[in-house]
């Protein structure tokens, strides 16, 4: 599940691939620009920096860019990194798996079916770069036709 | 099924890749499917791997790793049943390291009864030639063997495995069981380089041989390989594994999925082989700086977790390190002086102490991973000298696309040239062993046959 963390950090990082490559934003910026709470933004852009997706410069000339070109970057793999296992429900995850109090995992329908969203949801986030997440705001009409034209989206309807 | 188009393939190259690729080509039903096989050494599925004689270098992967066939893991077993080579209470599961000489029977059994059963059909032919050059042509390739004859087909896939050379700067180095390898005093000291698999498998020949001389063993981090664990890998899934990081943050993620794995009660072999399913991909999502560290420092670490040893080669490893027998050292060898056999200066890695040492041979055992770009095989060579290949940007073997396919000097991708097994390590990095190989030669087929 897309936390809020994961949510924000994906807004900072199409923040940052929208400028112009190696330009540094302001932590200030990035929250305001977005609407994201400035000390959590905080937080997010270090551990982004730390499984290197985002470098940072102190001081006055100082703030974040991209380590990397954004069509290098895979949305899912951000998404490990802020939320954790890619899993639509806890009990569909193998490395956090939680149990729910009131099933039975074996027999639980619910979860066999999210079990396959959750590779669905993989096979979507890795696939999509930044750079083509970033672009999506640009045309609504295109990306919503480019959804529908993933092979992805079929199987999952399948 | 697109065999109309492409239905004659060389494969340059007969070791384990090469029979191995052979073997699932020949799955095709197709009846115009034509498949040439060189191969210079004058038996076919051996190569450098298992060419040995010795009885003591086992394989290092257990008995259902090593089939030939992707789809079919009990392959092998099945053989080792029928020839009485296992006992009737084993089963698959039990973990069992045949000799590498048994291994290279297998092969050979299994492309004898190929051929025996393709005679009528002309769909296998096998050259016990070396090749010296593949070129592309206007419709397809050609190969040039060393006894001036060519052989002409669609596609050629090299499958010529390892270097047989050492590498450049081994200076005086030279390896087991080659020419120079003569006869020697079997009280002398002897130096090897590299406290790999390949150290033990000179350690076991030195063995056999009645050498009684202290073997010196030095690598950076003077690491020995881990013994294999009867266990079951974990399961783990593709959305539980933090991708396209930089390497610190994946060795952080991998060490504490160890740490709470053994909390848990499971051994770190589980863990580490239950990662093996994803390795490809891990390494094709690694940003290339973080693929240049973790060749720089820490696939030593991983090398001797990964590829483990047979429960009872470590064991006599670790009776002759205690023993004195092996010695392994932490370190550099700094300077090399030939005289009357060598006189070595090692630098130690952790207290920089220089130590000087007179040994009588150098052994080189730092694996066989080798720079492409330097070497010695003449097809390789050729390709790259002539800039239809090039090294991948590590170094590690040939630039390759994800679909093995040769990529150029000027970075065009050959539809005509393509590589399996060891070659294709800066792509698909874990492409060394068995288990690994047949599923690329599974796909590679399939690609190309449909
Ligand atoms: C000592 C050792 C032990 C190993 N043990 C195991 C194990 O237990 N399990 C496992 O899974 N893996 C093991 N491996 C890994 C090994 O890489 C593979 O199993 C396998 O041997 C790879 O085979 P290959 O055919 O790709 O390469 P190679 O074994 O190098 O074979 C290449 C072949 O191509 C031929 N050739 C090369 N150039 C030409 C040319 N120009 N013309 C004609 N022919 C040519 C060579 O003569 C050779 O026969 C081991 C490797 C080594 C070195």
């Amino acid at each position: 599940m897309l936390t809020k963390k994961g949510k924000y950090g994906l807004k900072a990082l199409v923040h940052l691939a929208q400028l112009p490559a190696g330009q540094l934003a302001f932590v200030g910026d990035i929250a305001s620009g977005n609407n994201i709470p400035k000390k959590f933004l905080d937080a997010i852009l270090g551990e982004l920096r730390n499984a290197g997706f985002v470098q940072s410069r102190k001081g006055k000339e100082g703030g974040y860019r991209l380590a990397r070109p954004a069509d290098e970057i895979k949305v899912g793999h951000v998404v490990r990194v802020l939320d954790g296992p890619l899993a639509p429900i806890p009990c569909a995850s193998r490395t956090q798996y939680q149990r729910c109090e009131d099933c039975n995992e074996a027999t639980c329908q619910v979860r066999h079916l999210m079990l396959e969203v959750r590779q669905a949801i993989a096979e979507v986030l890795d696939q999509r770069t930044l750079a083509e997440m970033r672009d999506i705001v640009l045309d609504d009409l295109t990306v919503a036709r480019g959804i529908d034209g993933l092979p992805l989206t079929q199987k999952v309807l399948a | 099924m697109s065999v109309g188009r492409t239905n004659s393939i060389i494969v340059v190259g007969g070791g384990a890749s090469g029979v191995v690729l052979a073997a699932h080509l020949l799955k095709s039903p197709h009846p115009d499917l034509r498949v040439t096989l060189i191969e210079k050494r004058p038996h076919f599925g051996q190569g450098i791997a298992y060419s040995t004689l010795l009885s003591a270098h086992v394989l290092n992967v257990s008995a259902a790793g090593m089939s030939a066939y992707a789809d079919d893991p009990g392959n092998f077993w099945r053989w080792l049943q029928a020839r009485g080579l296992v006992s009737q209470e084993q089963t698959p599961q039990t973990p069992f390291y045949a000799p590498r000489s048994v291994y290279a029977r297998y092969l050979k059994e299994l492309l004898d009864e190929l051929e025996v059963r393709e005679k009528g059909t002309g769909r296998l032919r096998l050259i016990r030639e070396e090749s010296l050059s593949i070129s592309p042509t206007s419709s397809g390739v050609e190969v040039t063997l060393a006894n001036g004859t060519s052989v002409v087909a669609h596609l050629a896939v090299l499958a010529t495995g390892h270097d047989e050379q050492p590498g450049a700067g081994q200076g005086h180095a030279i390896r087991m069981g080659t020419e120079a390898d003569t006869a020697l005093d079997p009280e002398a000291r002897v130096l090897v380089l590299g406290t790999g698999l390949s150290m033990v498998d000179a350690f076991l020949s030195l063995e056999q041989r009645g050498h009684k001389g202290e073997i010196v063993a030095v690598s950076r981090r003077g690491l020995l390989p881990s013994p294999h664990r009867k266990g079951n890998p974990i399961k783990l899934d593709v959305a539980d594994i933090p991708f396209g990081t930089q390497l610190s943050y994946f060795v952080g993620w991998f060490r504490d999925l160890i740490r709470e794995n053994q909390k848990a009660g499971i051994d770190w072999r589980d863990v580490v082989d239950g990662l093996r399913p994803f390795n490809q991909k891990i390494w094709q999502n690694w940003p290339s700086s973080a693929k240049r560290r973790f060749v720089e420092h820490t696939k030593a670490w991983w090398d001797i977790h990964r590829h483990r040893l047979a429960p009872e080669v470590h064991a006599r490893v670790t009776e002759a390190v205690r023993t004195g027998r092996i010695r392994p050292v932490a370190g550099r060898v700094v300077g090399i002086e030939a005289g009357d056999g060598f006189s070595i200066d090692i630098q130690s890695r952790h207290t920089q102490a220089l130590e000087t040492l007179q040994v009588a041979r150098i052994y080189d055992c730092t694996g066989i991973a080798r720079d492409i770009s330097t070497t010695s095989n003449s097809v390789v060579r050729s390709l790259v000298d002539r800039g239809l290949a090039r090294p991948d940007p590590l170094r590690l073997g040939l630039d390759v696309s994800a679909k093995c396919e040769i990529i150029a000097g000027d970075g065009s991708v050959s539809a005509k040239i393509l590589a399996v097994g060891p070659l294709t390590r800066g792509t698909f990095f874990e492409i060394d062993a068995i288990p690994d190989i047949r599923v690329q030669c599974a796909r590679l087929s399939k690609q190309l046959l449909g």
